[in-house]
């Protein structure tokens, strides 16, 4: 009888354990089917996601790159003053740093020029020579005057006589014209009669000319355009001009009159 | 001889195109030259320089073709631009009566300035006109017309320069 009891007891306790966990067993079934179902999926997915991955780290310039730069550039136009303020002192110190650069450059230049000038040797060399002027001297050799590019011109139609250049490949028949039409424009709009344009200036270059009755002669230099050298020059110039003058057959045979520029400009 | 010397020794020859703003002389010059200076020249100082080396009786001619703005007594063009050139081309717009109208003295001015005697003169833009309303205007021109052209359609514009390479050597 006792053992029936406790038979009927045991039931019951089982009876309501089934009652109370079915709920939490059939949540708990659930989550593990779910659990290895992405386990599963995770297996077979996880090779597709980490080629993808790879690709895009690849590729993302092809991918995005014109929409990262549209959105970069929307950003920096609709932010210009913080974009301006953030770059300010990167832009100043890099301008600083190129100044200091060539500041140091020029400085060293300087420093041998001085020291070469400024040698017993060279300093009785000039005062046997009459030069005495030392500042000329030092910035002579610092910005070193060169003649860039010698044209012999017809002055009424412009056509190119001859020529002389360091190595510009500019076409220099049209640079003749269009430096004749510039020429006669400026005379006609600004000078008096009989009055000739003589030079321009564009940042480091200048263009003297000078003119003669039947032709005219532009020299384009750079450097420092010392009152000795623009006298030595002239007199250059003008030397050059009696000879072509004085035999016109110069101005019909190009190669001629170019080797007479060399000899005449350049080499002297 | 080599090439270098041959290009040297080449004849060069400064040639005028003259006519009212907008007849087609810079088309006229596009059709025939390909290296050529901004067109920005032409409003700026009233001229733009061309270059086109031809071939005219087996002989090679540099031509530096001078593209003058206007050519109206009112319009101020400087007078040196005329000066030294060995051949001229007068150029109206065969559809504008008053890009015409007026040749007679216009002609003259650029004779004047140029010391030119014969001056070529071209009708251009013939593409816009029918035949029988060129033959109108042919008509109407109290001077020998030369060439009828079409920059457009690349008609005559050759044979108006080789006329033109002509004027120069007489």
């Amino acid at each position: 009888m006792k053992k029936s009891t406790t038979d009927n007891k045991d039931k019951r306790f089982e009876l309501l354990r089934d009652l109370l966990l079915t709920e939490d067993r059939e949540k708990f079934d659930s989550l593990r089917k779910e659990f290895i179902l992405n386990e599963k999926l995770q297996e077979k997915v996880s090779p597709f996601v980490d080629e993808k991955i790879l690709d895009l780290r690849e590729n993302f310039p092809k991918y995005f790159g014109d929409k990262v730069t549209d959105a970069i550039k929307i950003q920096i136009r609709e932010s210009q003053d913080e974009v301006v303020e953030a770059l300010y002192p990167i832009m100043g110190k890099m301008v600083k740093k190129f100044i200091v650069a060539e500041i140091t450059k020029l400085s060293d230049s300087i420093n041998k020029t001085i020291k070469e000038k400024f040698s017993v040797q060279e300093i009785l060399k000039r005062f046997f020579k009459g030069k005495r002027n030392d500042a000329g001297a030092v910035l002579e050799e610092v910005f070193e005057f060169v003649i860039e590019e010698v044209f012999v011109i017809e002055k009424e139609s412009g056509l190119l006589s001859g020529s002389y250049s360091r190595g510009s490949n500019v076409d220099k028949d049209m640079v003749s014209g269009m430096l004749t039409a510039i020429k006669s424009f400026a005379e006609d709009a600004f000078s008096k009669e009989g009055q000739d344009l003589e030079n321009i200036k564009f940042e480091t270059f200048q263009l003297s000319i000078r003119n003669f009755k039947t032709i005219y002669i532009a020299i384009a230099t750079t450097g420092v355009l010392t009152q000795e050298i623009k006298e030595k020059l002239s007199d250059d110039i003008s030397n050059l001009a009696e000879i072509i003058l004085r035999d016109r057959t110069y101005l019909s045979e190009e190669y001629r009159l170019n080797e007479i520029i060399i000899r005449e400009l350049i080499e002297s | 001889m080599n090439l270098k010397n041959q290009l040297e020794l080449m004849i060069a020859k400064k040639v005028l195109l003259v006519g009212n703003f907008g007849v087609g002389k810079t088309s006229l010059i596009r059709r025939f030259v390909l290296n050529e200076f901004s067109e920005d020249y032409i409003s700026t100082i009233g001229v733009r320089v061309s270059k086109k080396v031809v071939t005219y009786k087996n002989e090679a001619i540099k031509l530096m073709i001078w593209d003058v703005a206007g050519t109206n007594a009112d319009e101020k063009i400087p007078k040196a631009y005329f000066l030294g050139a060995s051949a001229a081309m007068f150029v109206f717009d065969v559809s504008r009566e008053e890009t015409y109208v007026t040749l007679e003295d216009n002609l003259k001015m650029v004779k004047e300035l140029s010391g030119l005697e014969k001056i070529t003169i071209v009708g251009n833009k013939k593409d816009l006109l029918s035949k029988e309303e060129l033959e109108v205007v042919v008509d109407k021109v109290s001077l020998q017309i030369d060439l009828l052209t079409s920059a457009k359609e690349d008609e005559n514009v050759e044979d108006a320069f080789m006329e033109l390479t002509a004027q120069t050597l007489k």
